[in-house]
Formats: structure tokens, C-alpha cells, sequence
């Protein structure tokens, strides 16, 4: 009895480790930086803490989205567009408004653009066209859409949505409570649905291999217009997070174009496979946290702006080899 | 397999993980301490400055850079400069001017993103004790020091001067910048009260330049080889508007631009050959004067909340000044009047050029 026990924790361990290593290591490398960043600066506290969890957020969101396409076997280069165009609605019609009609448009956003991105994965689906065309080709579609619907940054939003996702009605200095509870909600949410449900295993099940999936008798098109729909929504809340970050609205192309990169980037560092099928959500979070404290820490470290951006690409690089590595050397050791 | 101890397992450590994101970086030195500012009094010096700008390859922010190092030099009384440097909208600018505060400089220099979405920001810092200084743009919350160039003056002002130079009569052109920008609605508002003054000056094409060399020489291309005009406005697109006068082999038009060094060194050279033109300074050296603020706030010298400069007009009407503001082996785009008294107290164009913060080398 114990010597089963025994034999079968010796064997789920480093399964367990195989399998989460990556998300691991990442965690670890924050929870490094983290340290490492405290020891920079002249004081670690509440206001640094909060600073890094509600800067992350839109950035979080949009990597767990990309993250779940990505595992699909898919890619979204239409998440930046997305997040735009949640972004522009919520502050063009949440300014002024009380609080439940702001929740109520809240609810919308992420309802409608589930329901816009799972059609644009049901239509990737029947045409065959592949994800990259598609997304790229919607991705202006929203951004087109968003500069129509508000023209120049502006707008506003409730500041009770302003203190859910940052902690305070201003956006700035608040308690870590909330911004840390948006932070690990949805994630968890996904995770669970991911590796616990049907559908989410069924994402996993496509995302490997297409074909042994169809033949196996799960439904290949309900699980891309799923993984597609729940990006959609990720990228709504990423949106959301924005106008509560600024108080205001941003249509500007860069701005998606930029979130899009470095959501991929998140999903990269985090150890989701861009072939599909292997890696957690929960690595592309620490991942994209990682992201976001790049810049405060190499100018904490004091190092010439100019060459920050070198550092940062090289950086994403150099893990990306280590990590090639590893995976190269377990391979061969078993 | 999916043995309940091992989702145990997993769904503890997912837990401790997505906890870790918050409780992780629990305030080692915790007490709250936070809000409680350095109220110290005017320090005599060592100051640190801040510097956040997000709009990177652009040469007249380049030189505002150059120009906040200058004088932080200059001024002997700063320590060192942390700047903060890359293409962003306001989020990054709010996360970049976050992690200044927290590293706990003395004043922060930024050239502002969106007039409102920084107020929380700026308050939060302003709160902490420390100087904040928004320049070449306006924010709209009170407890920053502010320090622009006036747009709607830049552009009344030359066009005063171009009108009364073609004795207030004639077919003029206006080259804006970038439809929507502020920055190009005032200077089309001072342009606009200008004309109002002179009825028998006439508008006869509206162009937006984008504030891109290459757009604006094609647009004034077309427009002096099939119209009759009188003279040229432009809203800084200047020294390749001049060279479509002599690529096209054209009598030149009294024009009107900025102080780009490419304008400068024509209105010199081709004055002989009948060009006559005015410069309008828009400085980038606002950065210095932002600067020079934050210097005097920090010395508890309480300098004025917001500072407007007028801009000046150069103009070939006296060939001296224009002489006195080239810089020989400055490329076109270089903004030539560098020297703002009574803000900047460095050694002129050399200065800037040299681009050395306190401390550099």
C-alpha cells in the first residue's frame, strides 16, 4: 500500500516537473527579478506593488487569450485590434454613466467581442484559410472599426471600474486587493476550464494534432470557434483594463499593434508551444509580468534608453535558447 | 493518472502560484510608510531627475532630450538624470512614470501623451514630495508645473509677417502639420485670426504636410508649377518646400517656417538669388526650460506655475541673426535657437549638440 504510494509519487514528480517546469522557471525568474528590482530601488512597497500587478493586467489578459488560441493550434495577430475596439467603446459610453450601467457594458463588451472572435474562428474553420491571414486581415477591421467609433483619445469610465482594476477611483495608489484579485480570477477561471473540462482538453487534443482529434470524435470546429471566443473575451477585458488604467480612451493603431506583439511574446516566454498543443496559461502570465517589468528595471539599473529595447529583445531571445536547450537534452536522456 | 492526489497537487501549487502574484512581493519594509512624503525642506543640491518622453526617432525630441541634459549639467546642482525613452501611448507613460516615482527621484521632466490620463499620476508624485514638469504639451491637472511652446502665437506671427511682407494683398498657401493634432489646431487658429486682419489676402490651397518632408515637397511641387501664388506658410515642413523653388526652376515666394537649421542656411545662402523668408522658433530646448523649473522648484525658488514662451520670428530682414542661430555641421531637421533666457544657462548650440548629462563622461 505505501510502497505503491511510494513508487507512484516517484514517478508523478518529475512528470509533474516535465510537464510545469517551464511555468515554473518563469515564475521563478519573476520572483528573481522581483527580488532582484526591490534591492534597485530606495523603497519596495504597497505603491510598487500595485504599480506592477494593474500595469500588467491588460498585457496578462490578452497573453492568457493568445495563450489558449495558441494551445488551440491557432494564432491571433487580431488581439491588439480586439482590445482596441473594447477599449473605445467602454470609454466612449461608460463616461458619466453610474455603475451598473458601466458593469452591464462591461458584460456586453466581453459577451459581443466572445461572440465577434468565435465567428472569426468558425469562419477560419470552414474557409481553411490559415488563422495568420484571417486574424491579420480582422485585425484592421477592428482598429478601422475602433478609430470610427472614437475618432481621437478620449472618453472615460466609471471610477468604481477604475478602482476593480487598479485599486483606487484615480487609477493610482491604491490597495493591491483588488487589482490582485482581477489578476488571479480570471486566470485561475481559465486554467481550471482549460485542464479540467472537456472542452479545455478537447483545445489541447486539436491543438496537437488536428486529425487524430477528428478521427477520435471530438468536434474540431466547436473547439477553434471556443478557443477563438474566449480570446475574444480576454482581449475585451484587456481592453477594459486599459480605459481603467488611463481614465481614457486610445484608438491609436500602435497601441494594438504593439499589445499583439508583445502578447505573443508572453505566450512564447511562457512555454506555450507555437505549434499548438503543450503549455499552460499560467506561464504566460508570469511571462507577461516579466514583459512589463523589463523597462522599470533597466532604467532602475540605469541603462541608456536607447539600448533598453536591444536588451529586451535579447533577453526574450537568450531564454527562448535556454529553454530550446533543455527540451533538446531531456529529449535525448530519455 | 488523474489520481485526486495529484490534482490536489497541482491545483495547490496553481494556487500558491496565481496567491505568489500578490502576496510575493508583500512590502518587505511594510508599516504603510508609503504616503509619507520627503517633506524636506529646499535641498541645496544632489538632486536626481527624471525624464520620460514616448516618441522615440524623432529628431526635435531628441534634442529636448539633449537640451534636459544640457541643462541639468549646466545647472551644477543635479546629480544624475534616469531617463525613460520609448514609443508608448498613455498606459506606458503611467507604468514609466510610476517606476520614476519609485525610484525615488526628485522631479520628473515629461513630455505628456494625453492631457488628462496622467492627472492620477501626477498627483500621486506631487503628493510624494516630488516636482512634476509637463512640456512642449499641457496637462490639465494643477499640481503640474507646465512649460510650452505657444502654437497659436508660432503661427499668427508668421503670418503676420508673411501678410505684411506682400503688403497685405495676395494669394497665400497653407501648409498644416497632421489633421487633429492640437498642436496643429492652434497654429490653424492663429493662422485663421491672422488672415481675419488682412481681407485682401486670399487662401488658395489648404495642404496637410503630416509634418513629413517628402509629402510636403511633393505637395509644394504640384502646387508652384500649376498655381499662381504669392507666398508660402508652412508649419515647420520649410527647407524642402525651397528646394521644389529650384528643382522646379521657379522665382521664389516669401515662405514662412521654423528654425530647422536646413531653413536657416537657405535663407542665408539664397538670399542673393531673392529668397526671402521669416523663421518662427518652436524650441525644443523647452526641455531645458522645463528643467530649469524643476531646478528652481526643488531649490524653493516657487518659479511660476506655467510658462508660456512666445515664440520669435528670424527673418532675412536681418541676416546677422539668422548667421548667429546656423549650426554648420547640424543635418536640416536641427532646431537652431537653442538659448531661452532667463531659463537656460548652458553654453549655447555646443552644448546641446555635445548632448552630456551630469555625470556623462
Amino acid at each position: 500500500m505505501t510502497g505503491a504510494a511510494l513508487a507512484r509519487g516517484r514517478t508523478a514528480m518529475p512528470r509533474f516537473l516535465a510537464r510545469h517546469g517551464w511555468a515554473l522557471g518563469v515564475w521563478a525568474l519573476l520572483g528573481l527579478l522581483l527580488a532582484w528590482y526591490s534591492t534597485l530601488i530606495p523603497r519596495f512597497g504597497q505603491f510598487q506593488v500595485v504599480s506592477i500587478t494593474k500595469n500588467s493586467l491588460p498585457l496578462i489578459y490578452l497573453a492568457v487569450g493568445q495563450a489558449i488560441i495558441v494551445i488551440a493550434g491557432g494564432i491571433d495577430l487580431s488581439l491588439g485590434g480586439l482590445l482596441l475596439l473594447s477599449n473605445v467603446v467602454a470609454a466612449r459610453f461608460m463616461e458619466g454613466q453610474p455603475l451598473g450601467v458601466a458593469l452591464l457594458l462591461a458584460v456586453a463588451i466581453l459577451v459581443g467581442l466572445a461572440l465577434l472572435n468565435g465567428l472569426v474562428g468558425l469562419v477560419i474553420h470552414r474557409s481553411g484559410m490559415p488563422d495568420i491571414v484571417v486574424t491579420l486581415a480582422t485585425s484592421y477591421i477592428w482598429s478601422g472599426l475602433a478609430l470610427w467609433i472614437l475618432p481621437s483619445p478620449g472618453g472615460g469610465t466609471a471610477p468604481e471600474m477604475r478602482w476593480l482594476f487598479t485599486g483606487s477611483p484615480s487609477g493610482i495608489g491604491g490597495t493591491w486587493v483588488t487589482p490582485g484579485m482581477m489578476l488571479a480570477l480570471p486566470v485561475l477561471a481559465i486554467y481550471l476550464v482549460l485542464r479540467r473540462t472537456r472542452l479545455g482538453l478537447g483545445l489541447y487534443a486539436v491543438g496537437s494534432h488536428r486529425e487524430a482529434a477528428r478521427l477520435a470524435g471530438l468536434d474540431v470546429a466547436r473547439a477553434k470557434v471556443a478557443a477563438y471566443a474566449f480570446g475574444g473575451m480576454l482581449a475585451g477585458l484587456a481592453g477594459l483594463a486599459m480605459v481603467a488604467l488611463t481614465g481614457t480612451g486610445d484608438p491609436r493603431f500602435s497601441v494594438g499593434a504593439n499589445a499583439t506583439l508583445n502578447s505573443l511574446a508572453a505566450v512564447v516566454l511562457g512555454g506555450v508551444a507555437l505549434t499548438g498543443g503543450a503549455g499552460s496559461v499560467i506561464g504566460a502570465v508570469a511571462a507577461a509580468v516579466i514583459l512589463i517589468m523589463l523597462n522599470p528595471i533597466l532604467s532602475a539599473m540605469g541603462i541608456d534608453p536607447n539600448h533598453a529595447q536591444v536588451i529586451q529583445g535579447a533577453l526574450i531571445a537568450g531564454v527562448m535558447m535556454v529553454g530550446g536547450l533543455a527540451t533538446i537534452l531531456r529529449e535525448r536522456s530519455s | 493518472m488523474r489520481s485526486p492526489l495529484r490534482s490536489i497537487l497541482i491545483l495547490a501549487v496553481v494556487l500558491a502560484l496565481a496567491l505568489s502574484a500578490c502576496a510575493a512581493p508583500a512590502p518587505p519594509a511594510a508599516g504603510g510608510g508609503q504616503q509619507a512624503s520627503e517633506e524636506a525642506p529646499a535641498q541645496e543640491g544632489g538632486f536626481v531627475l527624471g525624464v520620460s518622453n514616448t516618441l522615440v526617432g524623432n529628431g526635435w525630441r531628441e534634442q529636448m532630450i539633449c537640451a534636459i541634459k544640457a541643462q541639468a549639467r549646466a545647472s551644477g546642482v543635479v546629480d544624475r538624470l534616469v531617463i525613460i525613452n520609448r514609443n508608448a501611448g498613455p498606459t506606458e507613460q503611467i507604468a514609466d512614470l510610476e517606476s520614476l516615482i519609485s525610484q525615488g527621484v526628485d522631479a520628473i521632466i515629461f513630455n505628456p501623451t494625453d492631457r488628462d490620463a496622467l492627472n492620477a499620476v501626477i498627483e500621486s508624485g506631487a503628493d510624494q514630495g516630488i516636482v512634476m514638469v509637463a512640456v512642449d504639451q499641457a496637462v490639465s491637472s494643477p499640481k503640474a508645473y507646465v512649460a510650452t511652446n505657444d502654437q497659436y502665437l508660432y503661427a499668427k506671427l508668421g503670418a503676420e509677417w508673411l501678410f505684411e511682407k506682400l503688403g497685405g494683398k495676395g494669394k497665400v498657401v497653407e501648409m498644416r502639420g497632421i489633421d487633429g493634432v492640437p498642436a496643429d489646431t492652434d497654429r490653424h487658429n492663429g493662422f485663421q485670426d491672422a488672415l481675419a486682419n488682412y481681407p485682401e489676402i486670399q487662401v488658395v490651397a489648404e495642404v496637410f504636410t503630416g509634418w513629413d518632408p517628402s509629402v510636403g515637397a511633393q505637395q509644394a511641387l504640384d502646387i508652384i508649377t500649376t498655381m499662381e501664388i504669392d507666398g508660402i506658410w508652412t508649419s515647420g515642413i520649410d527647407y524642402p518646400v525651397v528646394e521644389q523653388f529650384i528643382a522646379a526652376n521657379k522665382p521664389f515666394v516669401p515662405i514662412v517656417g521654423a528654425d530647422n537649421n536646413g531653413f536657416i542656411k537657405q535663407l542665408i545662402e539664397l538670399s542673393d538669388e531673392g529668397l526671402v523668408g521669416a523663421a518662427v522658433t518652436n524650441p525644443p530646448a523647452i526641455g531645458a526650460v522645463g528643467t530649469a523649473i524643476a531646478i528652481d522648484a526643488l531649490l524653493g525658488k516657487e518659479p511660476e506655475r506655467v510658462v508660456t514662451l512666445t515664440p520669435k520670428v528670424f527673418s532675412t530682414d536681418n541676416v546677422e541673426e539668422l548667421e548667429a542661430l546656423y549650426a554648420p555641421d547640424q543635418p536640416p531637421g536641427w532646431s537652431t535657437y537653442v538659448n531661452i533666457p532667463p531659463y537656460t544657462s548652458y553654453q549655447g548650440k555646443e552644448d546641446v549638440i555635445a548632448c552630456k548629462g551630469p555625470g556623462e563622461e
